[in-house]
This record gives C-alpha cells, structure tokens and sequence, in this order.
C-alpha cells in the first residue's frame, strides 16, 4: 500500500506539470484553432529566465536585503514576463503572418519557434545572464553554466521543509492557477469574451468581441500560466535542460487531445490521466518504465481514433 | 560609358585576383598543416565531461606544436557531437571530407561512437575513441581503423563489483540503466557479474535516456527491499535517481554505478543528496602519480572553466597516442601510416604504457572507485568511507 501512495503522489505531481502546460495548448487553440507546439519551450524558457533572474538577484544581493517569499515571487513576475512576452512574439511572429494560410503553417512555424527558443537557451543563457550578473554584482557575481548544461534550479519552495511539503505546496499552487483561470474565463467579460471566441470566432466579431485584443490576451496570458509551469517543474525537478521542451511540449499537447482540446477542464483529466498512466505502468509492470510514454501515447492514439473531441470534449458537427 | 564600364570590369578583375591570391596563400598554409579530428559532447547533458576533454585534447596538441618538432603544425576539426547519434554522423562525415585530416579521437558516448565508425571505416581514416565504452567498439571488423585507448564496460565493471559484492558483501540489488547504448552496455556488465556470483537481483528497471521523473523507480526500490542500487547510466539519469531516492527517504542505502555520474553535474543535486554515491572512474589516482600531478598542474594553469572530469586524462593521454603516432610517420603523414603507427604504437603517459592487443582495445586497464564525501569527489582510500567511518548503509 506505501508503494500505491507513493506512486499516487508521483502521479499527481507530473500531472501537475503536465496539466498548466495541456492549458497552455488549450487556451490557444481555443481562441485561434492552432496547435502551438512550442508551449513546452515556452515552459521550459520560463524556469531558465527564474533561474537567470535569481542569478542576478544573488549577485545584486537581493536576498540579504528583501524578505525571502518576496525575492521568490519577483522571480515569478520575472519569469511569467518573459513567457508572456514569448507568447506574444509566438502569436506575432509564428501565427499572425500565416493568418490567410494552411492550417500547416503556423503548425510548423510554431515548431520552428520551439527550435528558436531551445537554441537562443542553449546558446545565450550563460552570456546573457553572466553579464547582467557581473554588472549588478562586480567580481564576486553568481555566474551560470552553458544553457546547454543541465542547470540546477534553486530551492525556492519551502526550501527549508520537508520534502512532501513542497510537493504539497506544488499540488496547492496548481489548484489555486486553476482556480484562478476558472474565475478569469466564468466571471469576467473578458474571459468570457475568450469562451464566446472559442466557440464561434464570427459570431463573436459580429457581437461586438473585439477579437484581436481577445488573442493578444490569450497569448499573455496561457505565457504567464506556461512560466508558473516552468517554475512548478523546476521545483519539482531540480535538474532543468534546455531540450526539455519538447518533450514536455508532447506530452501537453497529447494531455489536451486526450481531455479534449478546447476544453481547460479536459486539458486538466487528459494531464492527470496520461501521469496516472506512466506512473503506474513503470511502478507496477516488471521493467515498465521504458515502455511506459509507449502506454500513454497508445491512450493517446485510442482517444483520436474513438474519442477524437476527447473525455469532455463536445463533438464538433459541420453543417453543409 | 566605355571607360565606365572598363573601369568596373579593372575593378571586378582586381577583386577576382586578390580572392585568388588569397586561396593561394590558404592552400599553402593548408598544406603546411595536417589535420586532425576531435569529437566530443562539448554541449548538452554530458558537456561537463566533454568539454574538459576537449580542453585536455586540444592542450596536449598546443604543446606539441609549441615544442616545434614537427615540420608542420598540427591542426585540430572540432566536432560537438552533443551526445546525439546524428549529429555525430554528420560531425564525422565533416572530418573526413577534409583532405587533410589523417586521423580522428573522439567519443564518449557509445550510441555516436558506434553510428559513426562506419563514417571512418569507409574513409580509411583511423579513429582513436578515448572515452565511450561498449565493449562492441573494438571488434575485429573494426580492425585496422579502430583503437580505443579507454576500457571497456566489461573492463569497467569488474572492481566495481569486486569492492561492491566480494569486500562490501552486498547480496540485495536492484540495478538501474538508460535504454541507451552505454546504459544498455553497464546493465549487461554489472548484471554478469552478479550471475557469476550466483546472486539475481530484486529488481531491474531500464529508462528511456530523456526520463527525468524517476519516482516510480524509486518506489519500485522501496518495494524491492533492496539493500544497494546499480545505476548503470550517465550524469544526467544517476544524479536524479539519487536525489529522488533521498527525497523519498530511502537513505540507509549504497548507490553505486559507473564513471559517466562521476562528473560535477552529479554534485548539483546537493551535498545531502549526492552523499555517499560510490562510482568507478577509470585510470588512475592523478593526485598519487608524478605524470598525473604534472597534467593537473599543466590542465589547471590554462584556467579552463571546466574542471578535470574522469576521462579528460584520457583524452590528454589520446593526443598523446596520435602524437607519437605521428611522430612515426616521418615528415608527411598519411591516413594509412597513421593506421598502421597507432596500432603498433607504445606511448606512456598519465596511465602507464599503452598497447593495443589484435582488436585495437588498449591493453593498459586502469580503474579506481570515488566517493562524494560533503558535496565533492573523494578517491575512495582517502575518504572517511574507507575506514569505516561513515558507512554506505545496511546490507
């Protein structure tokens, strides 16, 4: 039974890591019927930028100075500025341009910008925070490894608790995000202008929505929601390098299309259903842990053959 | 209009010749030159390794064009193959496309290794790897154009599991690997040496080599009541199995492997976490030799921002071997005397003397087992760990 808890807490804590991004993926193609591929590097530029950022903040000594949880939560709006700003350059650079175009392009572009993003990581993190480093800090600055290294993220939750603690405090934060996203999208004209978009784009123009500002929006805001997955992952995982991405992109892209891909509560089940599948096929078959991302994608590929609107997903029926 | 446009083409000619003049000087140099390939994760998740290679390989060939010996200079292609089979493909295909190179040192993963030595068999240009270990690197089909100056995982493992299973006496295992080349490779090794001793591990588990959430496995070795863990893998698998092993409180535990953690990426997880890992390294104490002490001295005044790692000394000690080996081939070395001198060469560096036997493996086996004590590497006979004093954990 410790085995079952155990594997339990496991799987609920990748689901969480795996879910903000599924949102990520969610939220955008809601409002704009493209699948960004390159949330999981947005994700993973977030917990570089708070890495880079508490970088900085060693050397310039902020942390002697200002209280603990608010030197954490600066890293924060740091890190969620930067992914919002990522988003945004997403939205105007890899999907605006090809607006007219196949609904292949911004497919590609967008994994094109994921490619970007990992080697700007790779190739400009150590310059780039090293020297704002040094410049804040003279001799004595924290200096970072090559991006292309695995970079060791700083303790920032609970870092003088215990382990499950932290784990809590991650489930917690990923419960009050969702929480939050659900008074944003259920109690606010402008959330509600998103799910108006999600469901007839047109209809929503011809209303008054002022759909362009709406998108812009989105993109800020699913960024902000991909930083604090960075940062959640981070903390989780402690050892962070620049090629994550990817793989963290697939498996939030295939935790919405399991849940169902406009759907945030969907993208929720899909994320806690494929960490449920891995966690326990490793845990509980004889050597399962190299066949277990097989499972999860052979769910993946069961739901777009039986269930492609996914577990909660609405079947989608076009009108001749 | 006509003497415009004679002017232009004056000019358009001049610009041409200079270019041309420019080519003729390069082609002069390059023949002044012989070149030789280097490969090597430098980047990605195994770079802390790869790079102080490259550091060490690149100083032992400064020194030598410095020492004015040779009547050319010797120039070095470097290739990052950043772990990645393709890229190492590729990175190859560039060496042996030069003209120029007369042979090639590289590797430390053994999936690049393997996927490009066909590249080097098929150029006929002799390839010495001086850090991946599968032991199917060196086999007599790769005979004459591949050596390796490192052991084998075989070769590796033995006093890792002589101290582990014959002096420590541990029975209750569970082993742990990477689905990769070298994980695939150690697993096989380690899990030879417990069947010779007639003892079946409780569990075994391999990964895909991007897992970084291994909780799973560690409560799988919960479960096991195993008493030791064998992680098989690289830096990137063994630091994040040993951090989620402390994390899950499985701590009266001994965590061994193999020398791809012993790198200081491992030591990012923490002091408290790193604590006690037990890894064999290849080669010899540094610290313990006049050769190695030099070569730390030497590595240490260049200021190098990476540090000394495990098989940097064998890739100082590679450039040695194609040194001497160029040494052999007189003023103009081709890539068929440089086949031909490796394999007969005898060069004695850091490790002793270096041989090859028919297969093109090094016959100079050298290994020796490391500790994190208090959140750094310790040889295992100058650590508190060797006189009993803090303990690895119940058996």
């Amino acid at each position: 039974m410790e085995m079952f808890w155990g594997l339990f807490m496991s799987a609920l804590l990748l689901g969480c890591t795996y879910t903000l991004v599924a949102i990520g993926f969610s939220m955008f193609f809601g409002v704009m019927d493209v699948v960004v591929f390159c949330c999981g590097d947005i994700a993973i530029f977030g917990s570089f930028a708070i890495m880079g950022a508490y970088a900085a903040m060693q050397s310039a000594g902020l942390f002697a100075v200002l209280p603990f949880w608010v030197c954490v939560a600066l890293l924060i709006i740091i890190g969620a500025v930067f992914c919002a700003a990522l988003g945004l350059m997403t939205h105007l650079l890899s999907i605006k341009p090809f607006h007219n175009s196949s609904e292949l392009m911004p497919l590609l572009s967008t994994i094109a910008m994921g490619t970007v993003i990992k080697e700007i990581l790779g190739l400009l993190f150590k310059p780039a925070v090293n020297a704002v480093s040094k410049m804040v800090g003279g001799p004595d600055a924290m200096t970072v490894v090559s991006g292309r290294n695995p970079q060791a993220f700083p303790a920032l939750l609970m870092p003088n608790g215990s382990v499950l603690s932290r784990n809590i405090t991650i489930i917690l934060i990923t419960a009050v995000m969702l929480l939050l996203l659900f008074l944003f999208l259920n109690r606010t004209k402008m959330g509600m202008s998103m799910q108006a978009i999600s469901q007839n784009k047109e209809l929503s123009r011809m209303t008054g929505i002022n759909v362009s500002k709406i998108v812009v929006i989105t993109f800020l805001i699913g960024g902000v929601m991909l930083a604090i997955s960075g940062f959640l992952l981070g903390s989780y995982q402690k050892l962070m390098s620049f090629d994550d991405g990817a793989m963290y992109g697939a498996k939030g892209f295939s935790a919405a299309v399991v849940g169902g891909l406009r759907n945030t509560w969907g993208a929720v089940i899909g994320g806690m259903l494929l960490a449920f599948v891995e966690v326990f096929v490793s845990g509980y078959i004889p050597r399962g842990t190299a066949y277990s991302s097989i499972v999860a994608f052979v769910v993946v590929v069961v739901f777009i053959v039986f269930r492609p609107e996914g577990i909660i997903g609405e079947k989608s029926v076009e009108k001749v | 209009m006509f003497a415009r446009s004679s002017k232009r083409s004056y000019l358009f000619l001049s610009v041409m010749l200079s270019f041309c003049l420019l080519l003729g000087i390069g082609a002069a140099s390059a023949a002044d030159a012989v070149k030789i390939g280097f490969l090597g994760p430098i980047t990605g998740s195994d770079a802390s390794e790869g790079a102080a290679a490259r550091n060490a390989f690149m100083l032992a060939i400064s020194e030598a064009n410095k020492s004015g010996e040779f009547p050319y200079k010797i120039e070095v292609i470097e290739v990052d193959d950043q772990s990645t089979e393709n890229v190492a493909v590729a990175g190859a295909q560039e060496i042996v496309s030069d003209s120029a190179v007369v042979v090639a040192s590289g590797f430390w993963n053994s999936g690049p290794a393997a996927a490009s030595i066909p590249v080097f068999k098929d150029a006929e240009i002799p390839l010495l790897i001086w850090g991946a270990i599968r032991e199917s690197l060196t086999n007599p089909d790769n005979v004459p154009y591949i050596t390796r100056s490192a052991p084998t995982d075989k070769q590796e493992n033995i006093p890792l599991a002589v101290k582990v299973l014959d002096e420590l006496g541990y029975k209750d295992w569970f082993i742990v690997s990477d689905v990769g080349s070298y994980g695939d490779g150690n697993f096989n090794a380690f899990k030879a040496e417990l069947a010779s001793r007639g003892i079946t591990a409780k569990g075994e588990e391999q990964v895909p080599e991007d897992t970084t959430d291994l909780n799973a496995v560690v409560q799988k070795i919960k479960a096991s009541g195993a008493k030791a863990v064998y992680c098989g893998s690289t830096v990137a698998i063994g630091s994040q199995l040993k951090r989620q092993l402390f994390e899950a409180g499985v701590r009266d535990i001994l965590f061994c492997g193999i020398s791809g953690m012993k790198t200081e990426d491992f030591l990012k997880i923490g002091a408290e976490a790193a604590e006690g890992a037990l890894i064999v390294s290849p080669g010899v104490i540094l610290e313990d030799t006049a050769e190695g002490r030099k070569f730390i001295e030497l590595y240490n005044a260049q200021g190098y921002s990476e540090p000394i790692g495990a098989y940097t000394p064998y890739a100082y000690e590679a450039a040695l071997i194609l040194i001497n080996s160029l040494r052999a081939c007189g003023e103009k070395p081709t890539a068929e005397a440089m086949t031909d001198a490796i394999q007969k060469s005898e060069t004695t560096g850091i490790m002793g003397a270096t041989t090859f036997n028919s297969i093109g493996q090094t016959e100079n086996v050298a290994a020796y087992l490391n500790v994190v004590q208090d959140g750094a590497w310790l040889p295992l006979e100058k650590s508190e760990y060797q006189g009993g004093k803090r303990g690895f954990g119940a058996k």
